[in-house]
């Protein structure tokens, strides 16, 4: 098995901390949010450490020879990062995570790329909710500063661009391999940017309801090819990426930690045998109602690297989604899986 | 009865013992039985007004009254846990999950309280 750097998801508390550590020896580095009060992130989170906190699992990680990250990926702050309260906040926040050692910070935001980069010792990673998905914007990035890319996954699946960014930088090259967004969501900007919100200094939304979550969920009931299209990449496939980089990102931060101790064991032995949904972090909710053998998967990849992403020309991944994908039932004697179609007439 | 009147009842009981033992003004908001895809069932207790603090001074009297109460609609209390508002010490539910096998290897992996910070673990009775 080739070597591999794995950046592993942290629920944020060190009891979890514990547990994850003890549970496998092929992690490179865990990475968890912030506190809320200063930049937040963009996604769900359930956890706000204090500093303290943070430099107790600091410590921890690195006595066992793993790296610490901390994601503050707010997609967005409402201009409060550029007035001089916000500056001076954040800058103190900077500050005293760089005094605990954190290894690297994760941050969508291009100002703060170049503030940590030219003020701090620690590694300056550019955040999915970035969204560099050309050379052309890596490129921006690594001259503000960044240490690390974390691609957007929207270009997974186009191995075109993905040489291009490799080719057009120097610096590190980060996978998010388990997402599983949809492709090309239709509500991806909005999304982050309400998350951010909600985790992040505030005034936070007092919502009614997650309405781009329900519509994400929704969209793949009634359009399966979806769970096909999103894209994900299986632990078999991970070869493949081995020319654009070695280091991959596992998403899944509330998520338990036994989920994200399978996710784990299969990235590094880049093998699993089930229900792929059992890997894929955003869809967690439909994981009990889908069911697509992992292995029956395998050879989609070579469609996927000359695929043109004309969708509606190829129809590939409705075929694929249509032979694979199965829709759990119930009969007299439990839980079984029925063919997709017999669920009712789908698009 | 029916099942509705025997959770109204349910409901009012373990609000007035929690109001009694606290000496504060606890709020069980609305009380779901609930049956999932993957096989767990139970019962979901939104609570207002009850916090951590609460929970870690009077766990044993709390343990009790949800023991008795998830009992009386004869609900299996292997496994009785709070769930927090995330980065918060307010409590958002107290809940009873009679767990499939695939969800209790998630709980079943670690050793403590909270598996995850969002979850405070009251009971988890360990399988053979």
């Amino acid at each position: 098995m080739v070597s591999m750097k794995l950046y592993v998801p942290h629920v944020g508390h060190l009891e979890g901390l514990e547990d994850l550590l003890s549970g496998s020896d092929d992690i490179y580095a865990v990475y968890m949010a912030g506190s809320p009060d200063y930049i937040g992130t963009g996604r769900t989170n359930l956890s706000a450490p204090k500093l303290e906190e943070i430099a107790i699992q600091t410590e921890y990680a690195h006595d066992r020879g793993v790296k610490m990250e901390i994601v503050l990926n707010s997609s967005c702050m409402g201009g409060q990062q550029l007035t001089p309260e916000g500056y001076r906040t954040i800058d103190w926040y900077f500050d005293k995570l760089n005094g605990i050692g954190i290894d690297s910070i994760t941050v969508a935001d291009p100002f703060f790329v170049e503030m940590l980069a030219k003020d701090y010792d620690m590694d300056v990673v550019v955040s999915v909710l970035s969204f560099v998905d050309s050379p052309q914007k890596a490129e921006f990035y690594e001259q503000l500063g960044a240490t690390t890319i974390v691609i957007d996954p929207a270009v997974n699946r186009q191995f075109d661009k993905l040489e291009a960014i490799r080719d057009a930088v120097s610096c590190d090259l980060k996978l998010l391999v388990n997402e599983a967004c949809l492709y090309q969501c239709p509500f991806r900007y909005a999304h982050f940017n309400f998350f951010s919100h909600a985790n992040g200094p505030g005034p936070k939304p007092n919502v009614l309801d997650d309405y781009y979550y329900f519509k994400c969920l929704s969209l793949r009931i009634n359009d399966p090819q979806q769970l096909i299209k999103s894209p994900w990449i299986r632990p078999e496939d991970l070869k493949e990426y081995r020319h654009i980089t070695d280091t991959f990102k596992i998403g899944g931060r509330t998520q338990f930690i036994n989920w994200i101790l399978d996710a784990v064991d299969a990235y590094a032995n880049e093998s699993y045998e089930g229900n792929l949904m059992d890997l894929l972090d955003s869809v967690k909710d439909l994981k009990d109602n889908f069911f697509i053998p992992n292995s029956e998967l395998s050879g989609a990849i070579e469609q996927w690297k000359r695929c043109d992403k004309v969708c509606h020309k190829c129809g590939y991944c409705k075929r694929l989604a249509e032979k694979v994908i199965q829709i759990y039932s119930q009969d007299e004697d439990g839980r079984c899986t029925i063919p997709l179609g017999s669920s009712g007439d789908r698009t | 009865m029916t099942m509705t009147q025997d959770m109204l009842k349910a409901r009012g009981e373990l609000e007035n013992k929690l109001r009694e033992l606290l000496g504060i003004p606890v709020f069980l908001i609305e009380m779901d039985i609930f049956a999932l895809p993957c096989g767990c069932s139970g019962v979901t207790i939104n609570t207002r007004g009850l916090q951590l603090d609460d929970l870690e001074i009077f766990e044993e009297h709390i343990l009790k009254y949800l023991t008795e109460t998830v009992t009386s609609l004869e609900i299996d209390p292997s496994f009785l846990f709070v769930r927090l508002i995330p980065g918060t010490a307010e409590i958002a539910s107290v809940n009873a999950r009679m767990l499939c096998s695939n969800c209790y290897m998630d709980f079943s992996r670690g050793s403590g309280k909270q598996p995850r910070p969002d979850i405070y673990i009251l009971r988890f009775d360990r399988r053979e």
